[in-house]
């Protein structure tokens, strides 16, 4: 056994060849820099898709419930600002802001059940109280309402999306919400399938930048191959002329690839053109 | 074995998926394969490229596609020829009327009218065709996936 190791250490190239293909402990030669994404927390707008938050809503309005009140358009100043916003607690604001989303989007003047009518409703609650848990970040309990929530807003916006296209697009664009479904494979990220990743990436780049120079230095010789193509076709059709030879070379073929260089060298002038 | 079974037939009927190919799309076609030692079928998924040059299958559509005959390139053998039932879109296949869910749109718009429809309510006949809002706010005509490095770049398909 000893005498085996040693003849196969002992040869520097099977030595080297053992280096190169260790996998554990591999370290790449190249400077790619991964930067983990910083999380974003469940309850946070950019996770639940809500492009808008809760708006600052004007504190002289009455209550939802008294809104409709015709004793208060006659009453005197001090009995209209008891019965307004600005002594009301938060959560009539909130009433106040679910009632217009829900006004936004319901189907007839009694509709509150419609799958569009809860999406709505849900979507005020979650903005309300994203706002809220800005205040009382450490309301452990919010924080997981919030996020039950809009996990089932997604849910039933998966199932419309499925039943109905349209009114789908249409309510995600009134509500001002992003959908992105579940990626199929949920995985924790990690460094090193990241840099997997990154690595195959970048060897991606390398062969398309290598295809695209090599690509663009054909077009380069284009013109000048052509008119070596002409000028041979010319010189064997003479030849063949002179030889009395059957002639395989047909006039219009010249005149096909004439008509190739010009077409081509106009094309040029045009984008040039274009881009002065 | 099931895939030369797939490649086999000369129409099948796929659903799509997300592709990121510009002048293909691609099917997931279900088959039941026979397990020999059980004897009982099993449900199997294939995937086959069909050439769709306007990309007019969308995702989650149910299409019908067919054989070329002779293979386009290493993965295009097919070629889409009618979308069956566009996703989002249920027709009930007896009485040929829109479905939603468990109901039929007329049903539904007729109890609203009862009700009294409200002005911003949503309206079938006015509303554009499906993927108006693709890359903008629906993102769910493409594969998602968990963000794994930031580049300092808007990433709009990572989650």
């Amino acid at each position: 056994m000893n005498i085996i190791r040693r003849a196969v250490f002992s040869n520097p190239l099977t030595s080297t060849l053992l280096i190169c293909t260790r996998s554990y402990a591999f370290k790449s030669n190249l400077k790619i820099k991964w930067v983990r994404p910083t999380k974003i927390p469940c309850y946070d707008p950019a996770k639940s898709g809500d492009l808008v938050p809760m708006p600052e809503f004007d504190k002289t309005q009455f209550q939802l419930e008294f809104q409709k009140c015709k004793e208060l358009a006659s009453a005197n100043d001090l009995v209209k600002r008891l019965f307004s916003l600005e002594y009301a607690p938060r959560h009539r604001t909130t009433q106040l802001y679910l009632r217009q989303l829900i006004d936004g989007t319901k189907r007839h003047n009694q509709d509150e059940g419609s799958i569009e009518a809860k999406i709505a409703r849900w979507t005020g609650a979650i903005r309300a109280m994203q706002d809220l848990v800005k205040r009382f970040p450490h309301d452990v309990r919010l924080r997981v309402r919030i996020k039950e929530l809009s996990d089932k807003r997604k849910k039933q916006l998966k199932y419309l999306r499925r039943w109905d296209y349209k009114k789908f697009e249409w309510l995600i664009d009134t509500l001002n919400i992003v959908y992105k479904p579940h990626p199929i494979d949920f995985r924790t990220v990690t460094r090193k399938e990241s840099l997997r990743k990154l690595t195959n990436q970048h060897c991606d780049d390398i062969k398309n930048d290598r295809l695209k120079t090599y690509r663009l230095q054909l077009e380069a010789e284009q013109p000048d191959f052509l008119q070596e193509k002409i000028k041979a076709l010319e010189f064997i059709r003479k030849e063949q002329e002179e030889c009395n030879v059957c002639v395989t070379v047909t006039q219009t073929e010249i005149d096909d690839v004439r008509q190739q260089l010009r077409n081509l060298l106009q094309k040029r002038r045009d984008l040039n053109t274009k881009e002065e | 074995m099931a895939l030369a079974a797939a490649s086999k037939s000369l129409l099948l009927l796929g659903e799509c998926v997300p592709c990121l190919k510009h002048n293909a799309s691609k099917f997931k076609v279900r088959r039941f394969e026979l397990d020999t030692n059980l004897l009982m079928y099993f449900r199997t998924w294939e995937f086959v490229y069909a050439l769709d040059p306007e990309k007019k299958c969308k995702t989650g559509d149910v299409v019908l596609i067919e054989k070329c005959p002779e293979q386009l390139t290493r993965l295009i053998t097919h070629k889409v020829k009618e979308i069956v039932y566009p996703h989002g879109d249920v027709i009930d296949p007896l009485t040929g009327k829109k479905v939603v869910g468990g109901k039929f749109r007329d049903h539904v718009e007729a109890v609203n009218r009862i009700y009294g429809k409200t002005a911003t309510a949503f309206d079938y006949d006015s509303a554009p065709d499906r993927g108006w809002l693709e890359d903008i706010k629906d993102f769910s005509h493409v594969d998602t996936y968990v963000k794994y490095h930031e580049n300092g770049e808007d990433q709009p398909y990572a989650v």
